[in-house]
């Protein structure tokens, strides 16, 4: 167990190193020139010159990258004398736009946008679950179809659309909610779930019309399974047997899919983030984006990686946890 | 002596694309107290459709005509809820693939001790020790330890045994076993056989064997039931059958088994 | 005597085994095999699940790669055959699987399934295409006028005749069957036991046949090899086996197969 715990971590190391080469090599070097950006309209030749030196942009590739992967796990500093300005690890450099520590503005989003993950993620578990299962159990009945035809027509449904729909519907027209904003819980529990409750049902929405469908062939699978035959042989109650015998066998699989899901929404929701405005990690992914901002842009694209990487190795442990055939003799 | 189980004009129809569709027509037999019937056939005979109706167990929209009674009492028509109190308590079954019929989730012990426990209640303790007996008396070496296992921990002939042991575990009257060793080696079908006959002799339980195979129902069967196509075509006697088929085709199957110990004799 | 046909020796194949978190285990399948066949003879090769029975006849059909052993065929070292070699060898030696259903392609008509392996190795038909399809349904007892069907229209046993059909389509010296006769019906199976054995008295090539099960080995082969474990524990003529088998495991084999009181056997006889 050890041994393998120790050679998935390393793996993981190893994928994570190749992000972040990858994403340093496109967006340093296929992108325009940060100094330039950061110099503005009103710039001189040599000004450009000073911020490549602070930047460490006038070295080769290589050293660059070291620097950032240093700066990562150490810290490190920018110019020298009177201007160094000091990055205490873990460093993502600064902001282009703003001129803030990125990882700064990381910690200060990554709540919100963990918020949005963890609420949706619970709504969609139990709408999508409780849904599929009922489908499977009155498959081919009116139950069956009407659920299935609701999870079709949800998935097809772009968030941002069902966004301003909801939007216009509960906050402009029927005035039951706030408008959607960042609400820390500690101002006030109601007024936080009104504020969060759209971002989840958008986000939601999707995964549930998904996971929905997913659960309905699982079950019917499990249910077509010899052993649920033997269940049935034996006498046991239909509660029992659905309980017991058909629900762990066809969920077990699931947990692998939202594990993937819910890591990657950690590293940011990006279009609900935006269509309500939250200040998010989404949000900010793609404000970054829109202005070319690269420092944010790589630090985001890290930060989603490392959620996707690390949430993979969390699932596969969990597996060996609940299917006893992956176990350890 | 009255008879454990009686079978009279068994009709299990299924609607399909075609229209309706016999897979059992006007089947009839009976089992007694400690007997073992064989019902044998090819693919597509009806002989699982007809041992999955005595449970109860066909598949969705199936619909049953005839009689079933199991000690004088009638079976068919019986809700669902009622069955339940039939099924495992009363009758029990056993399958032909032990490793899908055993729930790959849990270990042995909880599936043997969840039947138990349906039935006759009482604390998890209690019934781990009746566990322990069960696993004993099929002949799972170590029983404590290995009812903490999960099926794939096991091997085929062993896992055959645990269904056997869970079959068992409430002493039903009358235990189906549905090929129960067509998917094991020779050497495991042989003790599997032995296995089930020494616990009929102990338990005194009925049995309904079905097999495509005459010889191994010829060596545990005292009354077999030819079928093929769904149709019953000879029903009589062990001996009867095998000796003096009277009909066709139970002829022609008797003559497609190889022979082993022909050329020896001669 | 003249040359064998095909000449295994020490055949050998181990598998690396991945334990679910990665520690590795060397499990030895196949354990030095070593058997000769001749042009026309069948060898049976018996022996429970586990046996290694089907991995011999896989490094013989070269599907896999022995780790140890040569394999000779018509007296040529084939065990590292490669291209044009292999091509040729493969043209030779010909295999019919368990399932009849899953080794047939679902949307190919039986023509074209019959036809594939010529067209693989390149070969064109004397009196042409459709006509060698006619006549290969006919050998194996199909009616020729269905080479337009589909797998699915068949049952198990026709199913398995068309997959012999398709073995005899390049003219094989070898034929090799795994478990070919297993998954049919008892009626069934005693039918395509006897169409293999007239093709082969027709033909003259030579049989591999795969089984678990004895008693079907007895109506067919010339020979036979008993495996457990690996390893082949006791090989000779087929008659001898059953009479006068010499190794336990054979034994033990043999007296656990289910068998019809003999007496009754005889008074139906007498009656039939």
């Amino acid at each position: 167990m050890a041994r393998y715990l120790a050679g998935r971590i390393a793996g993981l190391a190893l994928i994570l190193f190749m992000v972040c080469l990858f994403t340093y090599l496109i967006f340093f070097q296929l992108s325009p020139d940060p100094a330039v950006m950061i110099c503005g309209k009103t710039c001189t030749p040599e000004r450009i010159v000073q911020i490549r030196t602070i930047l460490g942009l006038d070295e080769p590739f290589l050293s660059q990258f070291r620097d950032f992967l240093v700066g990562l796990f150490a810290g490190r500093d920018y110019g020298s004398g009177a201007n160094l300005i000091h990055c205490p690890a873990p460093c993502l450099g600064y902001s282009f736009q703003t001129s803030q520590s990125v990882w700064e503005m990381i910690v200060d989003r990554l709540p919100v946008s963990a918020t949005v993950a963890v609420g949706a993620a619970v709504l969609w578990l139990l709408a999508g679950i409780g849904a599929g299962l009922l489908s499977a159990v009155k498959e081919g009945t009116w139950w069956d179809r009407t659920l299935m035809g609701l999870a079709l027509g949800g998935a097809s449904i772009p968030n941002y659309v069902l966004a301003l729909s909801l939007q216009y519907v509960l906050v402009v027209h029927l005035q039951i909610l706030p408008f959607p904003s960042a609400v820390a819980f500690s101002d006030g529990p109601v007024l936080w779930f009104q504020s969060y409750l759209m971002p989840w049902v958008v986000l939601a929405t999707g995964y549930a019309c998904l996971y929905a469908r997913l659960t309905r062939a699982n079950v019917i699978d499990t249910l077509a399974e010899n052993f649920m035959r033997t269940a049935r042989a034996k006498g046991l109650s239909p509660v029992l047997t659905m309980r017991r015998h058909a629900l762990r066998p066809a969920l077990t699989p699931i947990t692998t899919i939202f594990g993937m899901d819910f890591a990657a929404l950690l590293g940011g929701a990006l279009i609900t983030e935006t269509v309500f405005g939250l200040n998010g990690v989404g949000k900010m992914a793609a404000d970054s984006i829109a202005k070319n901002d690269q420092p944010v842009i790589m630090a985001v694209t890290l930060l989603a990686a490392t959620f996707v990487v690390v949430g993979n190795v969390v699932v596969d442990l969990v597996y060996t946890g609940l299917d006893p055939r992956v176990r350890i003799r | 002596m009255s008879e454990l189980l009686v079978v009279e004009g068994l009709t299990v129809t299924f609607p399909t694309t075609r229209g309706l569709v016999d897979v059992v027509k006007e089947v009839s037999f009976t089992v007694g107290r400690d007997e073992t019937v064989g019902i044998v056939g090819e693919s597509g005979s009806g002989k699982s459709m007809t041992s999955l109706a005595i449970l109860g167990l066909l598949p969705r929209g199936a619909v049953t005509r005839g009689s079933i009674r199991l000690d004088g009492v009638e079976l068919l028509g019986r809700t669902d809820r009622e069955m339940r109190r039939v099924r495992g308590e009363q009758v029990s079954m056993i399958f032909q693939d032990p490793l899908s019929s055993l729930n790959p989730y849990y270990t042995v012990g909880l599936q043997i001790e969840e039947m138990y426990r349906a039935h006759r209640g009482g604390s998890r303790k209690a019934a781990r020790k009746i566990v322990t007996e069960a696993l004993t008396q099929v002949g799972i070496p170590e029983p404590e330890r290995r009812a903490s296992y999960y099926p794939h921990q096991f091997s085929g002939g062993q896992r055959q045994r645990i269904m056997i042991a869970m079959a068992l575990v409430c002493s039903p009257a009358l235990l189906i076993a549905d090929e129960p060793t067509t998917a094991l080696d020779v050497t495991v079908q042989a003790q599997i056989l032995r296995l089930l006959a020494g616990l009929q002799r102990e338990t005194g339980t009925g049995m309904v064997f079905v097999t495509h195979d005459l010889a191994v129902i010829s060596t545990i069967a005292a009354r077999v039931l030819v079928m093929r196509r769904g149709e019953q075509v000879e029903y009589g006697t062990a001996e009867q059958i095998f000796a003096e088929p009277r009909h066709e085709y139970t002829r022609m199957l008797l003559e497609s088994i190889p022979r082993i110990d022909d050329e020896v004799a001669s | 005597m003249s040359e064998p046909l095909l000449r295994a020796r020490d055949l050998t194949k181990r598998f690396t085994v991945r334990g679910p978190f990665g520690r590795k285990a060397e499990f030895t399948a196949v354990d030095t095999v070593s058997f000769d066949l001749r042009l026309g003879e069948t060898l049976a090769v018996v022996g429970e699940s586990g046996s290694g029975k089907s991995t011999t006849a896989r490094m013989v059909a070269k599907l896999m790669e022995p780790t140890g052993g040569t394999l000779e065929f018509e007296g040529r070292d084939v065990t590292r055959a490669k291209g044009a070699e292999l091509a040729g060898f493969r043209n030779d030696v010909q295999v019919v699987f368990q399932d009849p259903f899953s080794s047939l392609n679902p949307r190919h008509t039986v023509e074209r399934i019959l036809l594939a392996p010529l067209i693989y190795q390149g070969i064109q038909p004397k009196g042409g295409k459709r006509a060698l399809a006619r006549e290969l349904m006919e050998r194996v007892g199909l009616d020729p006028d269905h080479s337009q069907r589909y797998p699915a229209q068949f049952s198990g046993g026709q199913a398995q005749r068309i997959g012999i059909a398709r073995a005899l389509a390049v003219d094989p010296k070898l034929v090799i069957c795994d478990e070919a006769v297993s998954a049919l019906d008892v009626s069934v199976r005693a039918q395509v036991i006897e169409l293999l054995r007239r093709l082969q008295r027709e033909s003259g090539f030579s049989y591999i046949f795969i089984a678990h099960d004895l008693a079907v080995v007895r109506q067919i082969a010339h020979r036979v090899a008993v495996m457990s474990e690996g390893r082949v524990v006791e090989q000779g003529p087929c008659e001898q086996i059953f009479t006068d088998p010499a190794d336990p495991y054979t034994r033990t084999l043999l007296a656990a197969i289910p068998r019809i009181d003999p007496e009754w056997d005889r008074r139906r006889r007498a009656a039939g």
